[in-house]
């Protein structure tokens, strides 16, 4: 009974990794029904060579793109798609509100604290990583 | 054998006395030191004012009296009068910076416990297009159901944004996105007397924002 509980939260802990790539702490905000779109954050740790987040994917969203925020100076925030997030050799990246997310853009499922939603990010070497956000405030 | 014995005593006791007195003097002096500071520390903080997380606005003229409309009609910046105004503006289709926000300020509402019945939160959509009055409301209401989302006309939406120096503009994002909006992600606060009193920045903790509220509730 103990080792079936212990082995899924050490997953979890652990993260998903491939090629050198682990990704933890994937997250969304519960989001309203009236929201068209949503964003997921997590983080990327890189202990191999320099990588390429390249897409992003969920079924819970119509599309998945990689976008950044951008300060334009006297507390104008703006947002815009980019092609790519490169992961350093042996870094991190994290991608955090107010910064680099993936948007969830037409979402298709309501997202309420504790739902964990499935999401496929696609790298240039790594390849394919799946992983679950979990759905929680801050 | 005896009596020199107590007169062995007694010159000890007379050694002993004038220092164990000076002892005893430097523990009050010691003493009152310490409280001076102690009473000194306690009154400089008492005396020092508030500093507030947000930037602090000193506008002489009342704040711009808006209409604009809410799912239930109509509301008035006027409406609010003896209340904070908690004045942010923003769109549902935005993804990250809104939502941060709008959960940020409902934290700091529920931090305020009841003194939250004295303020108000609004937020102004910079997307009148896409927003409409009822979608609004139900956006602001996930966030906190006390939450007002309000709308107009684009030329509406130009005014009020022009009057309180908030920039907004549409970009191209890409097909799956529509358009994108750069916008002022900084919540305004307007005290009781109607005053535009405060900015603040995005990333201002909900602890930070409820302690400047909190100030400003008389």
């Amino acid at each position: 009974m103990r080792k079936t509980a212990v082995v899924p939260i050490l997953l979890l802990l652990a993260g998903c990794s491939s090629r050198g790539l682990t990704v933890t702490d994937v997250w969304g905000r519960p989001s309203p029904s009236a929201a068209p779109n949503a964003a997921f954050y997590l983080t990327i740790e890189n202990n191999g060579g320099e990588d390429r987040l390249v897409s992003a994917d969920s079924p819970a969203c119509g599309t998945a793109e990689l976008h950044e925020m951008y300060d334009k100076g006297d507390g104008v925030m703006g947002m815009r798609p980019v092609e790519g997030i490169e992961i350093p050799a042996g870094g991190s990246v994290t991608l955090g509100p107010g910064g680099l997310h993936v948007m969830c853009i037409g979402r298709l499922a309501d997202f309420t604290p504790g739902d964990h939603v499935p999401l496929t990010l696609e790298f240039q070497d790594a390849g394919t990583i799946k992983v679950n956000a979990t759905i929680r405030e801050s | 054998m005896a009596p020199e014995g107590n007169g062995g005593n007694r010159d000890d006791l007379h050694r002993d006395a004038p220092l164990l007195r000076q002892v005893k003097r430097l523990v009050i002096i010691a003493g009152s030191i310490l409280a001076a500071f102690v009473v000194l520390f306690v009154g400089l903080r008492l005396l020092r004012p508030y500093v507030f997380s947000g930037t602090v606005i000193q506008s002489p003229e009342p704040s711009f009296s808006f209409t604009l409309e809410s799912m239930s009609g109509p509301v008035s910046l006027s409406d609010f009068g003896g209340k904070v105004v908690v004045l942010y503006f923003g769109y549902t289709f935005c993804p990250d910076v809104c939502p941060a926000t709008l959960t940020d300020l409902a934290r700091a509402m529920k931090l305020l416990g009841k003194k939250a019945d004295d303020v108000q939160v609004i937020m102004v959509s910079v997307d009148p297009e896409r927003d409409t009055a009822d979608k609004l409301e139900e956006y602001v209401h996930a966030f906190d159901p006390d939450f007002i989302g309000l709308t107009g006309t684009p030329e509406q939406i130009a005014e009020v944004a022009a009057r309180y120096g908030v920039y907004y503009a549409k970009h191209e994002g890409s097909d799956a996105s529509g358009y994108l909006i750069d916008h002022t992600a900084t919540v305004m606060v307007i005290n009781e007397e109607g005053r535009l009193k405060l900015l603040e920045s995005f990333g201002t903790t909900p602890e930070e924002m409820a302690a400047d509220l909190a100030h400003l509730i008389n």
